[in-house]
């Protein structure tokens, strides 16, 4: 599916959630999603002026939310290092990195592409 | 103890109201703790209020300020980094910040960023007020 948002992010997280329990990610992992998905999208809205949007997809071993937006990210290391606690700034996108089992990033002046990966269990809960 | 609404703010985003913060007791009113209650979804997009509320409590200077996050869905890094900054500024003075009642995806964040070392956290407001 594809979503666009701009300042809304509490839909944002809704549509991920609904999308991450479909696709039978277990409850606190579902949770780790919408925070990861939510911490990028609040760069859109923090950082440039023009819509981003959201895709999600699922299989059997993945769900997959990719964020696109025109702002660009230079550091290559961005959020791969822990902020100290009581920085004011930059804990985002190493929250990110820390919930999510992989993380894609591609950056440049026409804009970021952000994707995030998430295992699924191989046994789907209630099955 | 009675808790009377002293002050409620609410942001409406498309007719939702996504985040209402009440403060519920102050301590500049003879209450013995100044108590905020946090309640739907705070993120980038309505941090600014919530850092100006919690500014103005902190600038009353309470010795305890608990903040009732039982009812509060989700918070962001943006959100949290107005939590550390009132903490910070109540350190500075002398008082005390204490968090009640985080929900799941409340406590991940908090425990993610360390951000629960920080402040100490409760399970209601009467530990919390306990100290």
């Amino acid at each position: 599916m594809s979503y666009g948002y701009t300042t809304d992010l509490a839909a944002v997280r809704t549509v991920v959630y609904r999308y991450a329990k479909q696709a039978g990610l277990p409850e606190h992992r579902a949770i780790d999603l919408v925070l990861a998905v939510s911490e990028v999208a609040a760069n859109t809205v923090r950082h440039t002026k023009s819509p981003g949007s959201l895709k999600i997809w699922y299989d059997t071993k993945e769900i997959v939310c990719q964020i696109q937006d025109e702002g660009t990210i230079h550091d290559p290391l961005a959020g791969q290092r822990k902020p100290s606690v009581d920085a004011m700034g930059g804990h985002g996108l190493w929250i990110v990195h820390q919930v999510c089992d992989e993380v894609e990033m591609q950056s440049d002046e026409v804009g970021t592409t952000i994707r995030l990966h998430m295992n699924l269990p191989r046994i789907r809960p209630g099955s | 103890m009675t808790a009377i609404p002293l002050e409620s703010a609410l942001w409406y985003k498309k007719g939702v109201d996504l985040l209402t913060v009440s403060v519920t007791a102050r301590e500049s009113a003879g209450e013995p703790y100044t108590l905020v209650e946090i309640t739907g979804e705070a993120d980038v997009t309505n941090t600014e209020e919530l850092r100006r509320l919690l500014d103005d409590e902190v600038s009353q200077q309470p010795r305890t300020l608990i903040i009732d996050m039982s009812g509060l869905r989700f918070m962001d890094s943006s959100a949290l980094h107005a939590l550390l900054r009132a903490n910070r500024s109540l350190d500075r003075q002398g008082g005390v910040l204490a968090l009640v009642s985080p929900q799941p995806a409340v406590a991940k964040i908090l425990r993610l960023t360390t951000a629960d070392r920080l402040i100490p956290v409760f399970a209601s407001v009467a530990d919390a007020a306990a100290g």
